[in-house]
């Protein structure tokens, strides 16, 4: 997900508040390179904000109860990814607004906090991820070309341990990531849907982590190692060709903390192995 | 000055520095120079808001205040609650090249800035007046608001 919001503040004239959500936009998109909705021209002509709607995380801002930005939201149908209610969030901090349009020290100390706030949880969110995405591949991968006719099939010549069912598994200390092979994606062409296994899950090896979708089939993986998913693809989300222009690099799957990879690896194959296996479907695949 | 209650309506102003200096020079009109007879409403309460709101521009002779060429705050208040009296058109006064410039914060507002904001409101003032000055002994479209 992008780390940048489109931002629907209300831009109320009328109230102190109104004023403030604008400002709490500013300084969020100044720090972000998030993008701004103006309410008004959204309503009058809504082409020009379409896009950014649909592209980025919705972050709604309102000045009152009267929620005009929330209201415009839920108009146009749009996922509301955050919201801030100025009034309500200044009695939360015990921050009285004063009566003037101007925005005075009380108002700017409200506006520091919320945009604080907001930025504190991306932080948060690129921490967590951090913490997530640990397994460290190489930075180039040497792959084993095999052609068929005008179809080329790549597999990684070393590190990965591969099962049966043509997944893939690479382990650095107690962590894997886990993908599929080229033999996977050639087989199921243009990759349309990838539905994710869920984050904290437990798999055994040989469970399900999740499933990819062409028009022509359903794929589900087959985890070549058992563990719990600490952190999935979500790029393969918004993109799931990726998993066609390198299933090993950026169409990685999912990654997980492993429980028994002792006992898994007595059933994995290593590359000798499964390239044979790889060569006899691939003669065998009718394309 | 009379009894009328003159609205005077910006855009949003999310798009330009023009919609910036509409906004501020709105505030001026209703802080400092004409706080007793200038009424205003933000423009999403014509979307969101009731009957009540969609009346505002029925109700008082309205000004729009617009800080660009796509003239938001007229074609948002004709659309959502009523022909205005008059119209104000920030890049007209500042230019269309510095008006459509980019957004700014409140804390990036310099001398030249609020130049520009005297410049609009004194424009929006005149309007007002000569407004205000044919309504003069004339009861309200519409009582109260």
């Amino acid at each position: 997900m992008s780390k940048s919001y489109a931002i629907l503040p209300c831009n109320g004239l009328d109230k102190l508040a109104g004023s403030l959500s604008r400002e709490i936009a500013l300084r969020i998109a100044e720090q972000t390179g998030s993008e701004i909705i103006c309410p008004t021209f959204y309503r009058v002509s809504d082409v020009l904000y379409n896009k950014v709607a649909a592209e980025k995380p919705l972050l709604v801002i309102d000045g009152c109860g009267t929620r005009c930005a929330g209201k415009l939201a839920t108009e146009k149908a749009l996922k509301v990814a955050a919201k801030i209610n100025v009034a309500e969030e200044s009695k939360k901090y015990n921050i009285k607004l004063g009566s003037s349009l101007r925005l005075g020290e009380n108002e700017l100390r409200l506006c520091d906090l919320l945009v604080n706030n907001i930025l504190k949880d991306e932080l948060e969110d690129k921490a967590g991820q951090e913490v997530k995405d640990t397994v460290l591949m190489p930075a180039e991968i040497d792959y084993e070309i095999y052609q068929k006719d005008k179809f080329v099939f790549r597999l990684p010549k070393e590190g990965f341990y591969f099962n049966e069912n043509d997944c893939w598994a690479y382990v650095v200390g107690n962590k894997a990531r886990i993908g599929v092979t080229d033999y996977v994606q050639k087989s199921l062409s243009d990759i349309m849907f990838f539905t994710p296994p869920e984050i904290g899950s437990e798999i055994e090896q040989f469970g399900e982590a999740g499933a990819i979708e062409s028009g022509k089939a359903v794929f589900e993986i087959i985890c070549p190692v058992s563990g719990v998913v600490t952190a999935i693809n979500d790029e393969l989300l918004d993109y799931p060709e990726y998993i066609n222009d390198n299933p090993y690099e950026k169409g990685w799957i999912a990654e997980l903390e492993l429980t028994d990879f002792e006992s898994d690896k007595e059933l994995l194959l290593q590359f000798e192995e499964y390239v044979k296996i790889m060569k006899r479907k691939v003669d065998e695949f009718h394309v | 000055m009379g009894s009328v209650k003159i609205g005077v309506v910006s855009c949003s102003g999310e798009d330009c520095l023009g919609g910036t200096i509409s906004r501020l020079a709105t505030r001026k009109m209703m802080e400092q120079i004409r706080p007793d007879d200038a009424v205003t409403l933000c423009l999403p309460l014509f979307i969101a808001g009731g009957e009540e709101e969609r009346g505002f521009a029925a109700a008082h002779p309205t000004i729009t205040v617009d800080g660009c060429g796509k003239w938001c705050a007229k074609r948002a208040t004709e659309r959502l609650s009523g022909k205005v009296s008059d119209v104000v058109q920030v890049a007209d006064l500042i230019g269309t090249e510095t008006a459509e410039g980019p957004i700014l914060s409140t804390r990036n507002i310099t001398p030249e800035h609020l130049e520009m904001v005297d410049k609009v409101a004194e424009e929006i003032r005149l309007k007002f007046d000569r407004i205000a000055e044919s309504y003069k002994g004339k009861a309200l479209p519409i009582k109260g608001f």
